[in-house]
């Protein structure tokens, strides 16, 4: 830039020089013309004269020495002199014309290059502007290029980073590449190895499954034997049962006919019994008849004594009722004294409540009392007259109350205006005073002015002016403190009605309408503060819940923390469960098929014969209902049936034959018995041997017992001689 | 306790910080207990504040609380946490169902110089022990009007630190915790003179 400044100098000094090296001719032109225009045009005419005097002398000396040699011709030579003179001065002028043309010329020419000069310097500024605005852009794109060209190397250092960094790595995969290779091929080994394992196991398991199913079949055959075997061992005990049911049937015989056997021998002790009484019947019969009078002398004992003892009972009870009645005569006297005790006290009381004169009696202190009773009714009667007749005074009172109430505000309101009015009155009075004062304090002014006219008139001539003129004073001073007291007053007057000014009480009007305005206020006063009340509650709250924003601070905690851990253990917990559900899942799906894979190969095997076993035993459950239901069935009628037989042999024989206990023991009862306490008790032992046990009953008839069971040893003579027995009695106190 | 007293009765801001983290501790352990998110016969009862206060055994919980505890005396002491949050979560569904705050105020004690670890507050020791055993008596009150916990629950210290405190290894910023339908109930409050701690409940209401 600076070069082609420079260089742009450089042409335009060159071009100036070119300028002045053309100077020299125009300034020796100028100076030419200068010197030509003092000589001719600049120079005044005479001055003119006087310079060309020199060349005149000149000429003269020439003429002088032209004059020596001719006059004549000097004329000549002089008006030749003079057009020559002429054309050179017209030559000069031209000359002079043509340089001022050239100078315009050159002149204009100059401001041309100026111009010219002025536009290139401009250009020159403009280029150079330019120059320098490129050579910053330059430098700007270069210090771009060294950036991008920096930027450039750092990512080729990454890249090569990276491409070792991926180099390592793909070195790393290649290296657990190889090693997984490894890896893989061992557990291929592994596996086959396992598998070489299972293989051996497989025909191993296969060796020992068809030893298995020899040994099946060996059993089976086994198993035929014994279901052949078994066919016969069950034949064998069909006919061992065969031939223990004939064992029992005959046993039953042999049992039978040893029954049969003991009563022919009963029989054949029974007959031995019965001849010996029918031999010895006539003595029995002497006997019954002794017997039966003795019975009837018992009997007529037994009705006596029976009779006795009715009386005996009879007596007893009367004389309980008579010990009774003792003792309610006892108890009758006690009450009976204590009556009359009470009696005499009633009687007393009669006596102090009846009349002195009148006869004591119930009748007259009813009256007494009806009287006293009346006496209250009218005094009741009275009272709540007097209490209705007070309420009515104390709401007549309370009226009273509230009209004296009203009154009394009204005396207050007027004692009130009273108050202002005597105020008033004091006011006026005092006015009045004042006024009054004001009147007499003029009174005396006008007397003084009389007196001092008097004076003025009458006494001058007595008093000398001294004295006259003091008298004044005092008068005067007199006078101004009147005005005094009076301007005191005044202003105390003033002050006090200002006072009642402002004391005077507001009227009601406005009164009325401050205290609404007042209760307003006040029930808004109340309802503001019960709402800054409720406001407060709320701030708490939210101070308390934090809802206001919290001052800048982060929370943090300690990262293994209970509540992380036991995050953690449940979701592994979770996990655990699902992954236990899943295994269960598939266990149970590996077992039903397993289990449809059986029931197809196999319908025989446990998990079929369990199905068989659920159908096999609904069928039991039916059967053991139906069993169940026929059991009630039999039950109920055998139970009838055991009745109507137990009935019918009641009736048939007069027994009635109870089992008591767990044990075999039997209570019978005779239908003639006379009361349900008779019965006898039986028991059979181990041996089919039938024991009388010992009752109450069976005590009453020991001599029938010793007779008939001892010497027969069998009971049903000894029930039947009972039966007829108690038959007999039982008619004969029915007849 | 005895480092607490320092010369004269004085409470410095380091003993002050220790009360609070002994309070702290008492305080969440009986919180366990009372609120049942640990089993009962895994506490021991020991005596404090004239009060029998049951210790949790599970080496996992006072491990924990020791790491945590430490810490907060730590910044306690530079006065650098303004609450520290006991949150009880349903251990399932991670509902919040329980938090009990621990409000911290740092107080200017008795003399209020500058530079606070020249703090000093010379309030009477049994004053705090007695302000302390009012505030665990209220805690085991608590029980009778606080919703029963009828799920697995667990809970987590949250503190709130000033934002430009910095994290020690294994502590980790975690958000603000939230709980729907939150009634709150504020306890006694008691203080060192150095430290005010206010204690809170939220709790969800339930439904």
């Amino acid at each position: 830039m600076d070069d082609i400044r420079s260089s742009l100098d450089n042409m335009v000094d060159h071009f100036n020089d070119s300028i002045t090296h053309s100077a020299p001719k125009k300034l020796l032109f100028n100076r030419l013309s200068i010197s030509l225009s003092d000589d001719s045009a600049s120079l005044p005419k005479k001055r003119r004269v006087e310079q060309e005097s020199p060349n005149c002398s000149l000429n003269s000396t020439t003429d002088s020495t032209n004059n020596s040699a001719s006059d004549s011709n000097g004329t000549w030579k002089m008006n030749k002199l003079r057009a020559e003179l002429i054309e050179t001065k017209a030559r000069l002028s031209q000359v002079q014309d043509q340089l001022k043309q050239n100078e315009t010329k050159r002149r204009m020419e100059l401001s041309l290059a100026e111009s010219k000069v002025s536009a290139l310097k401009t250009q020159c500024d403009f280029t150079s502007q330019k120059l320098l605005d490129l050579t910053k852009d330059m430098e700007n794109r270069r210090g771009l290029e060294n950036s991008y060209k920096e930027e450039a190397r750092r990512a080729k250092a990454e890249l090569a980073g990276l491409k070792l960094k991926y180099d390592e790595t793909v070195n790393k995969l290649k290296n657990e590449k190889s090693q997984q290779e490894q890896d893989a091929r061992d557990v291929q080994l592994c596996i086959n190895n396992e598998l070489g394992d299972y293989r051996r196991q497989a025909q191993r398991a296969e060796l020992e499954l068809q030893s298995t199913l020899k040994e099946l079949e060996c059993i089976r055959q086994r198993h035929d034997e014994y279901k052949a075997r078994m066919s016969g061992y069950e034949e064998l005990r069909a006919n061992f049962e065969k031939q223990q049911q004939s064992l029992k049937v005959a046993d039953e015989r042999i049992k039978e006919l040893e029954f049969e056997i003991q009563s022919y021998t009963d029989w054949k002790q029974v007959t031995k019994v019965s001849q010996e009484r029918l031999a010895s019947i006539p003595e029995m019969d002497s006997e019954l008849q002794r017997l039966r009078v003795h019975n009837k002398q018992l009997n007529k004992i037994i009705g006596d004594k029976l009779l006795l003892e009715e009386q005996v009972h009879e007596y007893k009870a009367r004389l309980d009722k008579e010990e009774g009645s003792r003792a309610e005569a006892a108890a009758l006297q006690v009450k009976l004294s204590h009556t009359e005790r009470e009696l005499k006290e009633w009687v007393k009381v009669a006596q102090d409540h009846c009349l002195a004169n009148t006869l004591v009696s119930p009748v007259t202190l009813r009256s007494r009392i009806e009287q006293l009773l009346q006496g209250d009714i009218v005094h009741v009667s009275e009272k709540y007259a007097s209490e209705s007749e007070s309420k009515q005074m104390r709401n007549l009172v309370r009226d009273l109350e509230q009209k004296i109430r009203v009154y009394l505000k009204n005396i207050e309101d007027l004692n009130m205006s009273l108050k202002r009015h005597k105020n008033f009155k004091d006011r006026l009075q005092r006015k009045l005073r004042t006024v009054s004062r004001e009147r007499d304090f003029y009174k005396q002014m006008v007397d003084n002015f009389d007196k001092d006219l008097t004076m003025s008139n009458a006494s001058v001539a007595e008093m000398t002016q001294d004295m006259q003129v003091r008298y004044r004073v005092d008068v005067l001073e007199r006078t101004l403190t009147g005005y005094k007291d009076l301007c005191t007053t005044l202003d105390r007057e003033i002050q006090a009605m200002r006072e009642q000014e402002q004391l005077s009480d507001p009227s009601s009007e406005d009164y009325e309408n401050v205290k609404k305005e007042l209760d307003t206020l006040r029930l808004e006063n109340d309802r503001l503060r019960r709402r800054k009340e409720e406001q407060e509650l709320e701030i708490m709250q939210r101070c308390l819940r934090q809802d206001i924003s919290p001052p800048i601070s982060k929370v943090v905690h300690l990262v293994d923390n209970p509540a992380a851990e036991a995050y953690e253990s449940s979701k592994n917990m979770l996990e655990k469960l699902q992954a236990e559900i899943e295994r269960l899942k598939r266990h149970n799906k590996k077992l039903e098929d397993a289990n449809e894979q059986h029931l197809n190969e196999t319908t025989s095997t446990s998990t079929g014969g369990m199905t068989m076993n659920f159908k096999e035993l609904n069928k039991l459950r039916a059967e053991l209902e139906s069993a169940n239901a026929k059991l009630g069935k039999t039950k109920e009628y055998f139970m009838a049936a055991r009745k109507e037989f137990r009935d019918v042999v009641y009736m048939l024989l007069g027994y009635r034959i109870d089992r008591v206990g767990y044990k075999s023991n039997y209570r019978v009862t005779s239908m003639y018995a006379e009361s349900p306490d008779d019965y006898f008790s039986i028991a059979l032992s181990e041996s089919n041997d039938l024991a009388l046990l010992e009752t109450p009953y069976s005590e009453t008839l020991q001599p029938a017992l010793d007779q008939q069971l001892a010497a027969n040893n069998s009971f049903p003579p000894f029930f039947s001689s009972l039966t007829l027995d108690l038959f007999q009695r039982a008619t004969v106190t029915m007849t | 306790m005895s480092s607490a007293q320092a010369t004269k009765n004085c409470i410095t801001l380091k003993g002050s910080a220790q009360i609070i983290v002994e309070y702290l501790k008492y305080g969440i352990h009986s919180i366990l207990f009372q609120r049942g998110i640990y089993p009962a016969e895994n506490f021991d009862s020991t005596q404090q504040y004239g009060l029998t206060i049951l210790m949790s055994k599970d080496p996992k919980i006072t491990t924990f609380l020791q790491n945590v505890l430490s810490q907060t005396e730590e910044w306690l002491s530079k006065n650098m946490i303004n609450k520290i949050s006991m949150v009880i979560t349903n251990a399932h569904s991670k509902e919040v169902l329980e938090c009990w705050d621990f409000k911290m105020q740092a107080e200017n004690g008795d003399n209020q110089a500058a530079d606070p670890s020249q703090r000093t507050s010379s309030k009477d020791q049994t004053r705090i022990q007695n302000e302390i055993r009012d505030v665990m008596r209220q805690i085991s009150a608590t029980v009778s009007y606080l919703p029963l916990l009828d799920c697995i629950c667990t809970f987590d210290v949250m503190i709130h630190t000033l934002d430009n405190t910095e994290l020690p290894a294994k502590w980790d910023e975690t958000g603000a915790i939230v709980i729907q339908n939150a009634q709150a109930v504020q306890l006694r409050s008691f203080s060192t003179g150095l430290h005010k701690v206010e204690t809170v409940v939220n709790y969800k209401m339930s439904t």
